[in-house]
């Protein structure tokens, strides 16, 4: 491969699959990737070779925390503790007999439960840390357009979606497979739209078909797209949250306009390992603000807040009500 | 989700809550890495119960300078050296390091072990690290106290390498590879 026909170097490739270029050399990458078929055999084969990898799995026993451990922790947690405490200067010795048998009966409950704890968090413990990372790109793209285009009609009523806009993801980002006429836009999100510190963040099953009105279209559609671009282009999770920072302090981000909301009434979504395809709902979104104005997460309030951009770098307040049916009018659970 | 180094300063003040959340978030993938690079489940399940008393020991020393997982991973590599040393020594003492178990072990996983061997190990440690661990380069850099460049570089010729090992063995046995063999659960490959 020489450099007068690719613009950047076998290692270089590597690097940017391995998600170690800068923002910029990504981008150059993944450019020339799209139009180069010896580039393309080239990351084939690394793919190859790291997948080959991927058969030698290691069977892990269920343990929960050793008897060793929990005396170490005990001790010193016990430590801890006597030092923030200071001894009582005339000692009991029945009394002090009773705490003693009392403390040991307490780590005894404590070691069972927590065996316990452990015996389930384990069971869970792949769903927690086997998305540490982004997965391949095509992981997260549908080969199947049009499966793609139905899914994403599939969160608001025909009478919505029929007419709306439909994006759909390819290799660069949302590309418009359909033109609309009543200024929804339909897509269907993939996993990076959760909040930055969620443990699905790069589960690359996530599916949420998802239907904006125009004004959230205008206004928060945007972010989607962003983060989107961001993540092919293989930037950080770091370096997306500054660049959304600075895409709201400069403007070029809009603040969400009044009536932006969303249909997500897909029963066919996928939204996170834990939840399915959840229940239909709609999402109603604001400048930040506190939930309470909306009555938001009290007893027996159909409105909950959602976390989706809590303590991210957005500046929005999201507000869910779930809906009795889906969008294809069948009855729904509805929490 | 809170984050590890959280997780671990809450730990160093006393939260036992917040130990047995990194214990439960990083005792499978140690396993994965002990169990690799020794071949010997016994030693592998003893090696993270060691890794997590270091842990607890050294909790009060930990600054959050480093993530915790390459802190982590850090204390496994330092077990690992010990360990390894024990088996060098028991074995120019008359004692051999016990063979790696293959009872029961797929043809494929054979085929990748074999491959991963006949790389010089430096570079074995580096492709590991970045392919299993998940590790950054940088991060493997600051582990094995090389440059970023190095481990790039490093990475590079691994790779080719295994892929040319692989790939030669593959064409004298085609159902070596999992996808035209037995079925296989993949997990996360390459980036």
């Amino acid at each position: 491969m020489s450099m007068n026909r690719h613009p950047i170097e076998q290692e270089e490739f590597m690097a940017y699959l391995d998600g170690e270029l800068p923002a910029d050399q990504a981008s150059e990458a993944l450019t020339h990737l799209e139009l180069c078929p010896e580039c393309q055999t080239l990351v084939a084969d690394f793919r190859s070779v790291s997948q080959d990898l991927m058969a030698w799995e290691v069977e892990s026993p269920e343990p929960g925390i050793s008897s060793q451990i929990n005396a170490a922790l005990e001790e010193r947690l016990q430590k801890r503790e006597s030092a923030k405490i200071r001894p009582p200067r005339f000692e009991n010795r029945v009394m002090t007999n009773r705490w003693v048998w009392a403390g040991a009966l307490a780590i005894v409950c404590v070691a069972v439960a927590l065996t316990l704890t452990l015996t389930s968090r384990n069971r869970n413990e792949d769903r927690s840390t086997a998305y540490a990372s982004m997965a391949s790109i095509e992981q997260y793209l549908m080969p199947d357009r049009n499966a793609e285009i139905a899914l994403a009609r599939s969160a608001a009523p025909e009478s919505i979606s029929d007419d709306a806009q439909i994006l759909v993801l390819g290799w660069r980002g949302y590309e418009t497979a359909i033109e609309g006429k009543n200024g929804f836009v339909c897509l269907v999100e993939r996993s990076w739209t959760s909040p930055f510190n969620s443990a699905q963040f790069w589960n690359p099953k996530v599916r949420v078909p998802g239907c904006f009105n125009p004004a959230a279209a205008r206004t928060i559609l945007p972010l989607t797209i962003k983060r989107t671009e961001m993540v092919l282009a293989g930037l950080s999770k770091a370096q997306m949250i500054d660049s959304i920072k600075a895409g709201f302090d400069n403007k070029e981000l809009p603040a969400p306009e009044p009536g932006a909301m969303c249909y997500m009434m897909s029963r066919a979504g996928y939204l996170s390992d834990a939840i399915g395809h959840y229940v239909p709902h709609l999402m109603f979104y604001f400048p930040l603000t506190d939930k309470s104005s909306w009555g938001a997460d009290l007893p027996d309030s159909p409105v909950t807040l959602n976390p989706q951009f809590q303590g991210g770098p957005e500046p929005i307040t999201e507000f869910v009500i779930s809906v009795g049916k889906w969008s294809d009018g069948t009855v729904a659970p509805v929490m | 989700m809170t984050s590890d180094e959280a997780l671990m300063l809450e730990f160093q003040g006393g939260s036992r809550a917040a130990f047995e959340e990194l214990f439960a978030r990083y005792r499978k993938p140690l396993y994965g890495f002990f169990g690799r690079r020794l071949n010997n489940p016994e030693r592998a399940d003893d090696l993270v119960q060691e890794t997590f008393l270091a842990v607890i020991r050294a909790a009060s020393r930990y600054e959050p300078r480093a993530l915790v997982r390459t802190y982590l991973y850090g204390i496994a590599l330092k077990l690992l050296a010990v360990e390894r040393r024990k088996f060098l020594t028991s074995s120019t003492s008359g004692q051999s390091a016990p063979e790696p178990k293959t009872d029961g072990t797929p043809d494929y996983v054979l085929w990748v072990r074999q491959a991963l061997e006949k790389l010089d190990a430096p570079e074995r440690e580096i492709l590991m690290l970045r392919e299993y661990e998940q590790l950054s380069y940088s991060d493997i850099s600051e582990l094995l106290r090389i440059p970023v460049n190095t481990v790039r570089s490093k990475l590079f010729r691994s790779r080719l390498a295994l892929k040319s090992y692989l790939e030669s063995e593959a064409k004298t046995n085609p159902s070596l590879r999992p996808n035209t063999a037995q079925p296989h659960q993949r997990r996360r490959g390459m980036q």
